[in-house]
């Protein structure tokens, strides 16, 4: 199952990458008790911050993902997505700046580690 | 004469054309132009409601209060809320930030133990995950002429507030082209009949000409320019404009040094609520102050605006817009505008740092008339819970010449959310937290303790506490000393921090410290001058309690930086986004060396110059350092909870001694404002470079879990220990 997540996230980064086109979020997980959760303020604002990307709002994206840090700031989530909309809009100071943010914060989560390795090198090679 | 006579015509009308062409440039200008300058407003943090925030009830209230939502008894209407037992009900009202438009909400808030456990829209009766309720203003820039007024238009203006203007002040005002013959006439007879002036006969138009265009002075001059004016106004803009103006423009109230004008704003002031919540009462007693602001201001003349009051109740009575009976209960009523009117701005040291921090992208004057919004990251709670713990630890001191500076900061994002610059924190003076340079002694000790660790020193190094002599540049020697003035033999780096010893620290910083020292401190932009001398290392470095928390932001966040910030976006008028600050963090020091750091300075806490903090918060993990200068003139405390950080700075205007150290001064009133705050237990992070070693404090030696003198330290993973101790 964890592999099938995987190749679900890293698929859906590749597809991103190629395409401009935004991501789907894979899993949550809430950063107070550790559970996955798909409900919750931070996956609402998540999913909304993703909707805008895939829309091209890039501005609204991290308007979004801003107001998730708020509720949690340590949710390596939120930080990955944000480091995907400064990508995608072509920021990639902020990108690899948000990526290490995730990194710091993903500790025990393989496979956004994974992720956020592939953005990163995405963000530097520019 | 027939001829004498119409050549004279004439030459008047010839003579008057250019000057009501000047007149109509005039009114050209300020209309179609902008016809006020609008001060910018400055929005607090919007409140953001979801199930499981940490909320009481009476926080939610206060935070509705600072809006002027009002408190009732019955089912809310919009800007109104109800308290029941642990639920709150209320109405909000729409706002329009840059992302989307917040509809207005019915909401029921469910609170148990503490936070929010439910909401509730009652409209669709479903359950809400996250609701954003409208930002406070918590204020504004006003213009140089002091002008303040929010403005309405005429869609916005209650029916009602139009019905008894115009029945008080102006009668035949959709019937007369600017200036009434019926009004000067019935004024005439009046005045004639009184003896003296009882009764004007400006209509409002006139009234509007001269409070923007003329001045006050009675002459017959200005009065032939009003009813020019006047006339020109009503040719050129319908009767819904020139009402609409009059609302806007009418001087109703002087607020120290600010001119309230508009019935909007004054309706805030005075009531605490909004204009279109107002009551038929309270509408009467703002028309009435019309003829006389400062006659009738019902703070410093209650019984003189009561009359006034009454009376126009009484006009309202007359022209049935309330019957006998209303007229009857409403002139009972009390006049119930607050006791005190608050200052526009009553966080002072908060806008004046955002000024500072726009005054690279807007003027002064641009601030005070392009009635933008200013979103802040400030919480009126956390400020809240400052003011009152500040109030609260400056008590227990009997020094009232002793000052202070607060700044708390979220160390994750950078977000200034609260500061005061004095100990009267709504006092718009000299602000302290942002002005007042002050050597900062030991706090400087943590990030010279990471500048030693990024050599080759660990906590567990040993080190020397004993006296030390140096010859400097210009010859002179300089021989350090320890708070105590006594030397304390060998112990580790983290018992040497842990207890402020100064000696250590020099032995160490004059062998390459000094210079990793400035560096660092280069980093973050706060090395104030190219000559670094070795007394730097105890912290002869001035700075202002704001940089000091720049300084600790990168500390507690663990080496990622992130430049601290009162702004997060400028929108126009208009709602177009002028300037957005987003979120910015990037890594500037090592996350592992700073996660000793963030060791050490728990252990200041538990056990150091701040374990008070252990005794009063039991079963809680602080971070922190205390800071005492020479001759004990400044008092710090620095120390971070799970997300806030907070610096706290005491000291004296003329830099007399103060005798309160960092720990008798200043840690007691950061501990009183945690214990106002309420807080989370600050987590170490990981690093795989580290690894745990229990370490002798004294000897350095790897030693055991409870033996005498053992202190659990993170260590570079190729750590070699210089012995090992003896277990006791």
């Amino acid at each position: 199952m964890n592999t099938c997540r995987t190749g679900l996230l890293l698929a859906s980064l590749l597809i991103a990458s190629c395409s401009g086109t935004g991501i789907t979020p894979v899993r949550y997980q809430s950063e107070a008790t550790g559970s996955q959760r798909v409900v919750g303020p931070v996956a609402e604002l998540q999913r909304k911050a993703i909707e805008a990307l895939n829309a091209k709002h890039y501005q609204q994206s991290v308007e979004y993902l801003q107001r998730a840090l708020k509720i949690e700031p340590r949710n390596a989530f939120s930080w990955h997505y944000l480091a995907q909309t400064y990508w995608h809009s072509k920021d990639y100071h902020r990108c690899r700046d948000m990526v290490y943010r995730s990194i710091s914060y993903s500790s025990e989560l393989d496979d956004l580690d994974r992720a956020n390795t592939i953005l990163m090198s995405q963000c530097e090679q520019v | 004469m027939r001829k004498a006579m119409a050549g004279l015509s004439l030459l008047a009308l010839i003579l008057l054309i250019p000057y009501l062409i000047y007149l109509n440039h005039l009114i050209n200008f300020r209309f179609l132009g902008d016809t006020w300058a609008i001060p910018s407003r400055v929005y607090a943090r919007p409140l953001e409601l979801y199930p499981g925030l940490k909320l009481s009830p009476d926080s939610l209230q206060y935070e509705l209060g600072l809006s002027i939502y009002q408190r009732v008894d019955q089912t809310p209407g919009p800007g109104q809320y109800r308290l029941r037992g642990n639920t709150i009900e209320l109405y909000t009202q729409p706002f329009e930030f840059s992302d989307q438009t917040e509809p207005a909400h019915r909401l029921r808030v469910f609170f148990s133990r503490g936070e929010v456990s439910r909401i509730v829209d009652t409209m669709t009766n479903s359950s809400l995950e996250l609701v954003r309720l409208p930002p406070v203003v918590i204020g504004s820039y006003i213009p140089e002429n002091g002008e303040d007024r929010v403005l309405l238009r005429f869609d916005e203006i209650p029916p009602t507030l139009i019905k008894i203007l115009l029945a008080v002040e102006d009668k035949e005002f959709f019937q007369h082209f600017g200036v009434s013959p019926v009004a000067i006439a019935r004024a005439m007879i009046a005045n004639i009949r009184a003896g003296k002036l009882v009764q004007g006969g400006s209509t409002l138009t006139q009234q509007l000409a001269k409070n923007l265009f003329l001045t006050p002075e009675r002459s017959f001059t200005r009065k032939v320019n009003e009813a020019f004016m006047a006339l020109l106004l009503e040719l050129r803009f319908d009767k819904q404009t020139i009402l609409s103006a009059y609302v806007n423009e009418v001087f109703l109230l002087q607020q120290k040094n600010i001119a309230v004008h508009g019935f909007a704003l004054a309706s805030q002031v005075l009531f605490r609520q909004s204009i279109d919540h107002l009551s038929d009462e309270k509408l009467a007693l703002l028309v009435g102050m019309v003829k006389g602001p400062s006659q009738y201001n019902p703070i410093l003349h209650p019984e003189l605006a009561i009359g006034r009051r009454n009376l126009v109740l009484r006009v309202m009575r007359d022209h049935k817009i309330i019957d006998k009976n209303e007229y009857q209960a409403l002139i009972k009523l009390p006049l119930s505008t607050v006791n005190r009117v608050l200052g526009v701005n009553r966080f002072p040291a908060y806008l004046d740092l955002v000024k500072r921090q726009l005054k690279n992208n807007y003027s002064a004057s641009e601030l005070a008339a392009r009635g933008m919004r200013i979103f802040t990251p400030f919480d009126p709670l956390v400020q809240r819970n400052l003011e009152q713990g500040l109030m609260a630890g400056l008590a227990r001191f009997d020094q009232p010449e002793l000052e202070a500076a607060v700044v708390i900061a979220d160390y994750l994002s950078g977000d200034i959310q609260a500061l005061v610059g004095g100990r009267e924190v709504d006092f718009p003076g000299f602000n302290r937290a942002v002005l007042a340079q002050r050597p900062i002694g030991s706090l400087i000790k943590p990030l010279l303790l990471y500048s030693l660790l990024e050599g080759d020193a660990t906590l567990a190094t040993r080190v020397d506490d004993k006296p030390i002599r140096i010859r400097q540049s210009d010859n002179k020697i300089w021989e350090p000393q320890n708070y105590d003035r006594r030397s304390h033999g060998q112990m580790s780096l983290y018992q040497a921090f842990v207890k402020s010893y100064n000696l250590p620290f020099v032995h160490l910083g004059v062998n390459g410290g000094l210079e990793l020292l400035a560096q660092n401190l280069d980093r973050i932009n706060l090395l104030k001058r190219d000559l670094v001398y070795p007394s730097l290392l105890l912290g002869t470095s001035e700075m202002s309690a704001f940089e000091v928390t720049q300084m600790f932001q990168v500390i507690a966040n663990q080496g990622y930086f992130s430049p601290l910030t009162t702004i997060r976006q400028v929108s126009d008028a208009s709602n177009r986004i002028l300037k957005s600050i987003p979120l910015d963090s990037y890594k500037l020091f090592d996350e592992a060396l700073m996660l000793q750091v963030q060791r050490a300075m728990i252990g200041v806490s538990e056990e150091g110059t701040a374990r008070y903090l252990a005794r009063r918060f039991d079963g809680q993990t602080l971070a922190g350092k205390t800071g005492t200068t020479n001759d004990v003139r400044d008092s710090w405390f620095a120390g971070f909870t799970q997300r806030r950080l907070t610096v706290v700075w005491l000291g004296r205007d003329d830099n007399t001694p103060i005798n309160l150290t960092g720990s008798s001064g200043a840690l007691r009133v950061w501990a009183d404002i945690m214990q106002k705050q309420g807080f989370k237990s600050f987590k170490l992070g990981r690093s795989d470079s580290l690894e745990w070693h229990y370490i002798n404090r004294f000897n350095s030696g790897l030693t055991q879990q409870g033996c005498l003198d053992s202190v659990l330290l993170p260590l570079p993973k190729n750590f070699k220990p210089h012995s090992r101790s003896r277990c006791e």
